[in-house]
C-alpha cells in the first residue's frame, strides 16, 4: 500500500496531528520553486530503482506534499524507498540515484538539528511566529500577538490549516488551553464564507476535508479540557462551515452532552485548586470527610518562606479532620489495644496528588464487640467503618451489606507536609488536647517506606514484613508512654 | 483450561487488525467525528476500541493476550506436567457442568427455585474473596497500543477485597496514529457454561447497580457489554461515570441503570437506547481521566439490585435536532 508508506515515517515530536500534516494537510496552493521541482525530479528518477516498482502520480504528489513539509533528513531516505525499519541518513542508495536528493536544502528545507542533542525536531512552518520572544512570558498576551502576527502576514490565510494545529499543540505551553476566547479566535483565523456548501453537490461530497477536520479538532481540544463553547463559537462555525457541516455537528453534540453531564459528580472538586498547601489540605480533608460536623484544625502552620524553600521547611504543615462521632468513639477506645497512625495513601484532586494518613485501631474480635454501646451511624453515612454494630442496611441492600468488609474505625485524618514519623508525632500530640484519652492509648506508627507509594504497598503490608518494623515501634510505644507520662 | 490450551494455542490478535474503518479510508482518522457518533470528555477514541476488542465472538483468546502478563495475580502458577491427564481432567469437568446444567433447568433458573428467583431483591455478582474471583477478571491498559500506563490487579487487605492499581500515563505511542493515550480497564470474563459455551447474566428484575469501592478521588467509567450472540455488536457498549470520594472510607456507588448512554466504538451515538438488562455480557471499569500518576481502586464486591424509589426508565432523550429520523 504506497499511500501508507509515508505515514509509517514516526513523527518524532508531533503525535497525531502531524501524520495529519504530512500526508492530509496541504494547502491547495503548492509553490513549487525551480529548485525543489529538481529535487523532485532527482527523486522521482532514484525512488523507483532500488525497489524496482513504479512510481506512482499519487506517490509523487505525497513526495512534493512530504518536501514542503521540510522534513529534510527523513524525507531524502524516504524520497530513496529505503525500508522505514532502518531509516537512517545514509541509506543504500540505487545505481541511478542522484546525489542532488541528499543534499542539505537549507534556504528551502529548515534542517533538524544534530541527533546528539537528544530528539530531532522539524519546524512546523510557522513555528517561528511563536518564538518571537524567546525570553519573554508565554502567556495569553503573546499567544494572542502571534496569532495576529500570523492574520496580518498573510492577508490570503494560507497555510491557516497547518498554523490552527500549530496553535493547537502550542495552547499548553502558553497556559491557554482554557480559555474559550482563545478557541474563537483560532476559528477566527479561517476565512469566512468560502467553505460553506452552497449546492448539493459540496454537501453531498465532504466540502473542503482538511479544513473541517481542522476545525473539528479545536473542538475536540475544546472538549478535552472541558470548555463549553458558546454563542459566538456557534455563530462563527455558522459563518465558517455552515450548518450542515461536521463541525456544527460536533457542536450541537457538544453543546448537548456538556449540560448532560455538567453536574453528575457527587463530590465536585473545584476546578481552581488552592495554591496555599493549607489550604489544599483543609480541602482536601473535607473532601474526605463526609461527616459535615466535622473539625478542621491546623496544628502547625509552615515556616515562613524567606529562608527556608517553601518546599522543604523544618516546620511542615500538619492539618488534621476529626468529627464529634470519632472523638466519642476514641473516647470509648479500650487504653489496652493500640491504635496505628497509617499511611501515606494518595487522595487525587483533579490533577493534584496529596496524600494523607489516618488513625485506627483494629476491628475488635466479634466475641468483644458489644452491640449497642456506640450509637449506630446514620443512613447517610453507611460506609463509615466507625463502629463495632454493622451498618444499618435498608430491606434492598439486606443480602448485599451482610458481606460488607469490616474494618477497624478510623478516628482521625491528617495531611502533613512530611511524611515522617516526627511529624506525626506532633499529630497525635496535637489531637490529645481534644482526646485527652489518647495519652493512654499506645500509637503504633505504621508507615510505608516512601512517601509516594500507593495505598497497595501500605495495606498489603501482611504481617511478616510488619515485624522488623514492629520492633522499631515498640520502642516508638515506650517513647511517646514515657513522653505522655512526662506531660 | 489446557484443552483450550492446546486447541487455540498460537493464536494472536494484533491490537491494529480489527480495525478496518479506519485504515481503509484514509478520510477517517481517529478524530473524524464520524457520521453518528459523538465523542465524550472522558474515553479516548482509538483505545476505547481495545477494549472492546476483546470481545469477539466466543473470546476465549483473551487468555493469550499480552494483557495477561500484565495480570500478576498467580505468578506462583507452576505449570502443568501432564497436558494429556489434564485434557482427561477438562474433559470429565465439562461434562460434569453440562450435567448439573441439565438438572439446574429442572430446579429453575440457574440451578435455583423459581420462587427464589422472583423474589429475589439484592444480589452480589462478583465479590472479591480469594485468587479465583481474580481470574473472572481481565486487565488491560493502552500497552497493546504501545503506551506507557500500567495496571495490575491483586487481592487486598486481609483477602476481602480486590485492588486495582497502577500508573497512568497519557504519553501518546509514537505510531504516527495515535493522538491520544492513557486509560486503564479492568473487565470481567464472559460467563461461560459446559464446553465454554457463551452465557450471559439476566438482571431484569434489578434497576440499580450497587458498587461498593474505596478509590483514590480518580473518575472511572462503568461500561456494560450486552451479550452479542445474536447480532455481532462487539464495540458497543453502555456506560457511566462512577466518581470516587477518596479517602479511607468505604464508598457505596449506586448507579440506576438508566443512567447508562450507548455509545458505538468509544464514541456516544446520538441515537440512545435504554439498557436491556436480560443478556449482560460483561461488565467493565476504566480509567482514562487524563492525569498521569498512579492510582488504585480497592473494590469489595459488586452486586445489583432494585431501588424502589427509583422510577426512571431513560435518562436521556433523544434529541429531534441530532436525530431528525427518530421524529417523523
Amino acid at each position: 500500500m504506497r499511500l501508507l508508506r509515508l505515514r509509517e515515517v514516526k513523527p518524532f515530536s508531533q503525535g497525531h496531528a502531524a501524520s495529519h500534516q504530512l500526508g492530509w494537510n496541504w494547502t491547495p496552493h503548492l509553490s513549487l520553486s525551480p529548485k525543489r521541482l529538481k529535487i523532485l525530479a532527482a527523486s522521482l528518477s532514484c525512488c523507483g530503482c532500488p525497489t524496482g516498482k513504479g512510481m506512482s502520480w499519487a506517490q509523487a504528489i505525497l513526495l512534493a506534499r512530504g518536501l514542503s513539509r521540510g522534513w529534510g533528513g527523513i524525507c531524502s531516505t524516504a524520497l530513496t524507498g529505503a525500508p522505514f525499519s532502518q531509516v537512517t541518513p545514509q541509506a543504500p542508495r540505487g545505481l541511478h540515484c542522484s546525489t542532488a536528493a541528499h543534499q542539505p536544502d537549507s534556504p528551502l528545507v529548515p534542517r533538524p538539528p544534530e541527533p546528539q542533542r537528544g530528539l530531532v525536531k522539524a519546524l512546523a512552518p510557522h513555528e517561528e511566529l511563536f518564538r518571537q520572544a524567546p525570553d519573554g512570558v508565554r502567556d495569553k498576551a503573546s499567544f494572542v500577538q502571534a496569532v495576529q502576527n500570523f492574520t496580518q502576514y498573510n492577508v490570503h490565510k494560507r497555510g491557516h490549516v497547518d498554523f490552527i494545529y500549530l496553535a493547537l499543540r502550542k495552547m499548553r505551553e502558553y497556559g491557554v488551553e482554557r480559555d474559550l476566547a482563545i478557541y474563537n479566535l483560532l476559528l477566527d483565523i479561517f476565512p469566512k464564507e468560502v467553505f460553506r456548501p452552497r449546492n448539493i453537490f459540496h454537501s453531498i461530497f465532504l466540502h473542503y476535508p482538511r479544513q473541517q477536520e481542522c476545525g473539528i479538532a479545536v473542538l475536540e481540544q475544546m472538549e478535552n479540557h472541558g470548555v463549553m463553547p458558546n454563542k459566538e463559537t456557534e455563530f462563527l462555525l455558522t459563518q465558517i462551515f455552515g450548518r450542515k457541516s461536521y463541525p456544527m455537528l460536533k457542536f450541537v453534540r457538544m453543546k448537548l452532552w456538556f449540560t448532560r453531564f455538567k453536574n453528575i459528580n457527587p463530590f465536585p472538586v473545584p476546578r481552581d485548586l488552592p495554591q496555599d498547601p493549607v489550604d489544599l489540605a483543609r480541602l482536601a480533608l473535607r473532601h474526605m470527610e463526609p461527616d459535615l460536623s466535622a473539625r478542621v484544625t491546623v496544628y502547625q502552620m509552615p515556616l515562613s518562606k524567606d529562608s527556608t524553600d517553601a518546599t522543604d521547611p523544618t516546620e511542615p504543615h500538619i492539618i488534621g479532620i476529626q468529627s464529634p462521632d470519632q472523638q466519642a468513639a476514641l473516647a470509648h477506645h479500650d487504653p489496652a489495644r493500640p491504635i496505628f497512625v497509617e499511611g501515606p495513601f494518595s487522595l487525587w484532586l483533579r490533577d493534584k496528588c496529596v496524600y494523607y494518613h489516618i488513625l485506627r485501631a483494629d476491628l475488635l474480635p466479634p466475641e468483644e464487640r458489644e452491640k449497642g454501646s456506640l450509637k449506630p451511624p446514620s443512613l447517610a453515612w453507611k460506609g463509615c467503618g466507625l463502629e463495632g454494630a454493622a451498618p444499618v442496611p435498608t430491606a434492598q441492600t439486606e443480602g448485599l451489606s451482610l458481606l460488607t468488609v469490616e474494618e477497624g474505625p478510623v478516628f482521625a485524618i491528617c495531611m502533613a507536609g512530611a511524611h515522617d514519623q516526627a511529624t506525626l508525632a506532633k499529630w497525635i500530640q496535637g489531637l490529645q488536647e481534644t482526646n485527652p484519652t489518647l495519652a493512654r492509648i499506645p500509637v503504633v506508627f505504621r508507615l510505608s517506606a516512601s512517601s509516594g507509594e500507593l495505598l497497595a504497598s501500605s495495606s498489603g503490608l501482611e504481617e511478616p514484613p510488619l515485624t522488623p518494623p514492629e520492633g522499631r515501634e515498640e520502642e516508638e510505644n515506650n517513647q511517646q508512654r514515657q513522653q505522655q507520662s512526662q506531660s | 483450561m489446557a484443552l483450550v490450551h492446546k486447541l487455540l494455542n498460537g493464536t494472536y490478535i494484533l491490537r491494529k487488525c480489527p480495525k478496518p474503518g479506519v485504515a481503509s479510508c484514509p478520510f477517517l482518522s481517529t478524530r473524524f467525528a464520524d457520521y453518528c457518533s459523538s465523542s465524550l470528555e472522558k474515553p479516548v477514541a482509538a483505545p476505547g476500541k481495545a477494549p472492546s476488542q476483546r470481545k469477539t465472538e466466543g473470546n476465549l483468546e483473551g487468555h493469550h493476550q499480552r494483557e495477561v502478563a500484565l495480570d500478576i495475580t498467580s505468578p506462583e502458577d507452576k505449570p502443568e506436567v501432564s497436558f494429556d491427564k489434564a485434557i482427561k481432567e477438562e474433559i470429565k469437568d465439562h461434562f460434569r457442568r453440562l450435567k448439573d446444567d441439565i438438572v439446574n433447568h429442572w430446579i429453575g433458573p440457574e440451578g435455583r427455585p423459581l420462587h427464589e428467583v422472583l423474589m429475589e431483591q439484592a444480589k452480589v455478582v462478583w465479590q472479591f474473596r480469594g485468587k479465583e474471583d481474580l481470574d473472572k477478571w481481565i486487565v488491560t491498559s493502552d500497552k497493546t497500543i504501545g503506551g506507557r500506563s500500567e495496571v495490575f490487579l491483586k487481592m487486598g487487605r486481609n483477602n476481602q477485597s480486590a485492588l486495582l492499581y497502577g500508573t497512568l500515563s497519557s504519553e501518546a505511542p509514537q505510531d504516527g496514529e495515535s493522538g491520544r493515550s492513557g486509560y486503564c480497564a479492568m473487565i470481567s470474563k464472559i460467563p461461560t457454561g459446559p464446553f465454554e459455551r457463551k452465557r450471559f447474566y439476566d438482571w431484569s428484575q434489578f434497576n440499580t447497580l450497587y458498587l461498593r469501592v474505596r478509590g483514590d478521588g480518580r473518575p472511572w467509567m462503568v461500561n456494560i457489554r450486552e451479550d452479542t450472540d445474536i447480532i455481532q455488536r462487539k464495540d458497543q457498549m453502555y456506560s457511566y461515570f462512577m466518581f470516587t470520594r477518596g479517602g479511607p472510607y468505604w464508598q457505596e456507588v449506586k448507579i440506576p441503570f438508566s443512567k447508562f448512554f450507548f455509545s458505538n466504538r468509544g464514541r456516544i451515538r446520538d441515537a440512545q437506547y435504554k439498557l436491556l438488562l436480560d443478556k449482560i455480557s460483561s461488565i467493565g471499569f476504566t480509567l482514562a481521566d487524563k492525569v498521569d500518576g498512579p492510582f488504585f481502586l480497592e473494590i469489595d464486591f459488586i452486586g445489583v439490585f432494585t431501588d424502589p424509589a427509583h422510577t426512571e426508565e431513560f435518562a436521556y432523550e433523544n434529541s429531534p435536532e441530532l436525530n431528525p429520523r427518530l421524529f417523523k
